[in-house]
């Protein structure tokens, strides 16, 4: 391969040189350090030595000739070096420096090419006015809030915050993702998982929903402090009604399960003890208690667990429950439920007992006050005066928030409800 | 005279021995016994100045301070030809020049009581205020000088220094910028052979500090600082020397500080006893007085009157600063920029809602 | 108008500056003769005379202590330091005296000089060179540093700076002494100190840069404009004090905020900046404020150059950390 030897800057800011002589002809054999040329610069008088060893090739200009720092001067056939290509020694400046003499003194700097300059600035000779920057509708939150928020998938700029001077604070936060819209984190480009390929695991990537039962158990549990109670109830005449009702009712017509009496039992139960229909508002100190009663029914799916809510429990007859949950229900399974559905409840049933569950401890659903869980009704011995006898009874599981709910009236609450349902009667005095 | 005496041959000029007599006639008749007696009470009247700021330092009611004593004769005699139109660049042991200069004591004692206002002078034009980096001023020296030429303003620049800022690169670096320039600038160097513990063997190899001047190519002579005729007349010639355009003019005043560095200082630790006994005898007041008796114009009683006079007028000069107001937060941020930048209005705006805080929550 | 360079806009400045007053002096080592070893003085001294226009003897600690007296005195001393790395024995007279003369004497005596030197790197020198301290003086009580980025800036900075009542350090970034052409008027024109300029408005980001490196951001920010990422670039050119309001309102704007410069990292203009955007702009914030500078290393010598200056992709790649937090 061919060396290109060009003639080299060397350090005094000349940028041309005129050759005196030359020292070499095409075809003789040169060793690195050998003279090459003769030049005159402004400055010196100097012989140019050969960078390396090999052949010349050819020679470049004539002696009296003026040349540019930078033009080739001789190539070299360089000597047993065949995998190199042609390279040249000086780099081949990309921009046109023309040092001016001294310039410096020191380094090498930039110099701009005739053709392209700056225009002019305005300032400081005209009067201007500056547009002054509008700034975008943003939200006050610290970096943890912000952080909080990402995580849970929600645009912090669309929440109104309640905290100093407007800022958006944790509870606002929370309070958002329990109804509003979730936007989906874009992944970040190129910053996929490694792929974890082992037969002893499958990975499962979390749905939306699992993400948000996920959250809202942990929410739940963070905030309440749950308490439990457990009782049972004898229902035998509840389950005769509700053979007789069922009876009664065309095949068109809905049949009745035990969940609108259960419903109907705790929704007359509620309105006799409000602040277990009620949530905790801890940034305003305040038990906010509703009056209607709106009640979640915890729903399993395919897709995992879902909460929608029927509403206006006191003021629908039992059929009317029974349809309603029989829609939702109908929805969940299509995954056709709205954000509507899921709002506004104020009390959670979750009936296991049609699994076959007994008793439970369950998690109350954020940010309500309560949740009843219903087990399977089984027939059991029971004591009915000093004999031993059978009957059907009913585990209920009531969890409580202690902060809202004390011991007493819980007990007292889940009494009225076991009153209810032991005596169905009742309900038609409500 | 700067070439009759040669520092390269250690010749000091002196006109008034220890013992008040005197050994150059001819340079007598450049005073007069009562301009000479009228000297004598002002080197008095600043040493009692500077014996009553140590007596202060040591009731706590003023800071750490530099004493003159013993070198109130290069001061005085600099300082008395020194005029308004002359610059004075102090360095911290000359008081009498700064009096001469028009400071006032109230003044003075401003500065060592603590408050920057001390420095201001406003009744002392050109007099630049008292820095701490040794040398440092030098430089200012020279720089003033080259204005004044450049401004053909007939002004003469006198700059003081000690023996250990001659070490120092600025009193090179200045000395060299004024010869070149040929500036009006006369360096005093008053040699009082102490750098706080450092004598000034140990300071140069040098075979005085006059002798440092021939590098320059610019005079140089050593003079007697305790001799208050010999630094006049130095001085004197040195003003006309470099009022001439000449250049500039390096004196070397040799004296002995008697007191100690600061009122921080314990000399006893690094010299002894029979030095500074030997140095009393060479005290600038002690041969005036010896002068003055001689020619029937000083007995001691004369002292004690002066003295008590003296002490009325420095307690009063005293009791004007300390009758100064507290200094005010305001002016630790006043005097950064002619406009003060947003980073002190914030900060002193936080030190006075900190201060709001105190008086609620006091 | 003339297109100029830097060099050029400097050196007109000086000529309109010596023009209108006969207390200016300039003066430095090798800028009377020769014009400065950049040329930045070239052709002052034979229009206005040795008196105002001179070499001095080489001592750098005496080239500023001597413009105190100057300036004391009643003259306005325009003094170059030849380079930026050659200041350090003068850094006594500029602490201790250029800076506080003002205060030391109440107002009595003012020190309006304005203290030149050509300063950065990235320009295949020897050591010493390519020095980026701005730090150092920025953190002076009673100092005022100032950084153009353009000829045009450059000339009215300058002009400023030799009107302001108190000192200026105005380093000049060698690197594009000549590397920027511009079209620059020629009568006088001023542009205010203490006021940093928004060059280029964007939304996601705020950068904020000055000196030779203006120029280095606009092209990263090309780059990051081609991925879809808007960009707000400051240039600060005044760096102490600091125009903190421009910078805020822009992080407020942006939520994300970049320093980038040349000097050693730590304890630096970086880290000023970015404790500013915190105090001012903290709930704002999408992403820590972050800063690209040079390492805590001393500069490299040419052939290691490459390694420590930053060009435009290694600043678009800091961009995108902050983007993308």
């Amino acid at each position: 391969m061919n060396y290109i030897f060009k003639f080299p800057d060397i350090g005094e800011g000349i940028h041309e040189g005129r050759i005196v002589k030359w020292y070499v002809n095409k075809g003789q054999s040169i060793r690195s350090g050998d003279p090459v040329v003769k030049m005159e610069t402004d400055k010196v008088v100097t012989d140019i030595p050969s960078p390396r060893d090999g052949t010349i090739v050819s020679r470049h200009g004539s002696e009296g000739e003026l040349v540019n720092v930078g033009d080739a001067l001789v190539e070299i056939a360089l000597l047993g070096e065949s995998e190199q290509t042609a390279s040249s020694e000086t780099k081949a400046s990309h921009v046109a420096i023309v040092e001016e003499k001294g310039f410096g003194v020191v380094g090498k700097l930039e110099v701009a090419g005739d053709s392209a300059y700056l225009p002019v600035s305005e300032e400081g000779r005209l009067i201007r006015s500056d547009g002054v920057a509008g700034l975008k509708k943003k939200v006050l939150a610290t970096p943890t809030a912000r952080a909080m928020a990402k995580d849970m998938g929600v645009d912090i700029n669309a929440i109104s915050g309640s905290g100093p001077a407007g800022r958006v604070v944790k509870n606002d936060i929370l309070r958002a993702v329990d109804g509003s819209s979730k936007i989906p984190i874009p992944k970040s480009a190129g910053e996929q998982l490694p792929e974890l390929e082992s037969p002893a695991v499958t990975l499962e990537p979390l749905t939306q929903i699992r993400k948000t039962i996920a959250r809202n158990m942990i929410r739940s549990k963070q905030s309440a402090a749950h308490m439990t109670v457990f009782e049972q109830v004898e229902v035998d005449r509840l389950v005769d009604l509700r053979k007789r009702l069922n009876d009664k009712l065309s095949e068109k017509e809905m049949r009745l399960t035990y969940l609108p009496f259960i419903l109907k039992a705790v929704g007359a139960a509620l309105t006799q003890y409000p602040r277990l229909n009620s949530q905790m508002d801890m940034e305003k100190e305040q038990l906010i208690i509703h009056h209607d009663v709106h009640i979640s029914i915890a729903i399993d799916t395919p897709d995992g667990l879902m909460v929608p809510v029927v509403r206006d429990v006191n003021r629908k007859g039992l059929l009317a429950l029974a349809s309603e949950m029989a829609v939702l229900a109908h929805k969940a399974q299509l995954r056709t439920l709205q954000l509507a559905d899921f709002q506004g409840g104020t009390f959670t049933v979750t009936n296991y007992g049609a699994i076959g569950g007994t008793y439970g401890v369950p998690v109350i659903n954020y940010p309500q006050a309560a949740i009843l869980g219903i087990g399977r009704i089984m027939k059991s011995p029971v004591v009915r005066g000093d004999q031993l006898a059978i009957g059907y009874l009913m585990p209920l599981s009531l969890s409580v928030d202690h902060r809202i709910v004390d011991g007493a009236e819980s007990a007292r609450f889940i009494r009225r409800v076991m009153d209810f349902l032991s005596e169905p009667d009742s309900l038609l005095l409500v | 005279m700067f070439d009759q005496y040669n520092p390269l041959e250690d010749k000091m000029f002196q006109v008034m021995d220890q013992e008040g007599q005197i050994v150059q006639p001819q340079e007598v008749l450049a005073l007069s016994d009562d301009e000479i007696f009228e000297a004598y009470k002002f080197m008095l009247y600043a040493r009692t100045a500077d014996l009553m700021s140590v007596s202060y330092q040591r009731q706590g009611r003023l800071f750490t301070l530099p004493p003159n004593l013993g070198q109130e004769a290069i001061a005085a005699a600099a300082g008395k030809q020194i005029g308004v139109q002359d610059w004075l660049v102090p360095a911290f042991r000359e008081m009498g020049a700064w009096l001469l200069k028009g400071a006032r004591l109230s003044d003075i004692f401003m500065y060592w009581g603590g408050y920057e206002e001390g420095s201001r002078f406003s009744e002392a034009p050109r007099f630049l205020p008292s820095t701490v980096p040794i040398a440092s001023q030098l430089q200012h020296g020279a720089g003033i000088a080259y204005a004044m030429k450049l401004k053909k303003d007939p002004g003469i620049v006198f700059a003081f220094v000690g023996d250990g800022g001659t070490s120092q690169g600025d009193f090179h670096e200045a000395l060299n910028f004024a010869a070149v320039w040929k500036a009006p600038l006369i360096t005093i160097v008053q040699n009082n052979q102490f750098a706080i513990s450092v004598p000034v063997a140990k300071q140069t190899a040098s075979k005085n500090l006059a002798v440092k001047a021939l590098a320059y190519g610019i005079p140089g002579i050593k003079v007697d600082g305790n001799d208050y005729l010999a630094v006049y007349s130095v001085v004197s010639k040195a003003k006309q020397y470099v009022a001439q355009g000449l250049g500039p003019v390096l004196i070397e005043a040799l004296t002995y500080r008697r007191g100690a560095h600061t009122t921080s200082d314990d000399p006893s630790l690094y010299r002894s006893d029979d030095e500074e006994k030997l140095w009393e005898l060479k005290d600038p007041l002690r041969r005036l007085r010896l002068y003055l008796s001689g020619k029937g114009l000083w007995q001691e009683s004369l002292d004690h009157e002066l003295e008590e006079e003296y002490r009325k007028t420095i307690e009063q000069e005293f009791a004007i600063y300390e009758s100064q107001a507290p200094y005010p937060l305001e002016n630790v941020f006043q005097y950064h920029y002619q406009d003060m930048p947003e980073n002190l209005k914030r900060q002193l705006k936080e030190q006075q809602r900190f201060i709001k805080w105190q008086e609620v929550n006091q | 108008m003339s297109v100029m360079t830097m060099v050029q806009s400097i050196n007109n400045a000086l000529d309109i500056a010596l023009a209108e007053s006969q207390d200016l002096v300039v003066y430095g080592e090798d800028v009377g003769v020769e014009g400065g070893v950049f040329r930045v003085t070239q052709g002052l001294q034979k229009k206005y005379g040795e008196e105002r226009v001179f070499d001095t003897p080489l001592a750098e600690s005496a080239i500023v202590g001597a413009g105190v007296g100057m300036a004391a005195a009643g003259l306005k001393p325009i003094v170059e330091i030849q380079f930026s790395g050659f200041v350090y024995p003068a850094f006594n007279q500029i602490v201790s005296h250029v800076s506080r003369l003002r205060n030391r004497s109440r107002g009595k005596y003012t020190v309006p000089m304005v203290i030149r030197m050509p300063y950065g790197g990235n320009i295949r020198a020897l050591e010493h060179h390519s020095e980026s301290m701005e730090a150092l003086f920025s953190h002076i009580p009673g100092m005022t540093v100032v950084i153009p980025s353009t000829p045009y800036d450059a000339k009215g900075l300058l002009l400023s700076a030799i009107e302001y009542g108190d000192p200026v350090i105005f380093m000049e970034p060698k690197r594009i002494y000549r590397a920027i052409k511009q079209e620059v008027p020629e009568e006088k024109y001023t542009i205010p100190l203490r006021k940093a300029k928004v060059i280029q408005t964007g939304d996601h980001l705020t950068v904020v840069t000055y000196g030779a490196l203006v120029r280095e951001v606009l092209r990263a920010a090309m780059k990051a404009k081609e991925k879809g990422y808007s960009i707000e670039i400051i240039d600060l050119r005044t760096i102490s004090p600091l125009d903190r309001d421009t910078v805020v309102d822009s992080v407020k704007k942006t939520g994300r905020f970049l320093l980038v410069n040349e000097g050693p990292s730590s304890f630096g203009v970086g880290a000023e900046l970015m404790a500013v955007v915190i105090e001012d702009a903290f709930l704002h914030l999408e992403a820590p404020p972050s800063r690209l500078s040079g390492y805590d290393t001393v500069p490299p010598l040419p052939k290691g150059e490459h390694h420590y200056f930053h060009g435009p992709e290694r600043i678009f790649y800091e961009m995108e950390k902050v983007l993308k937090f």
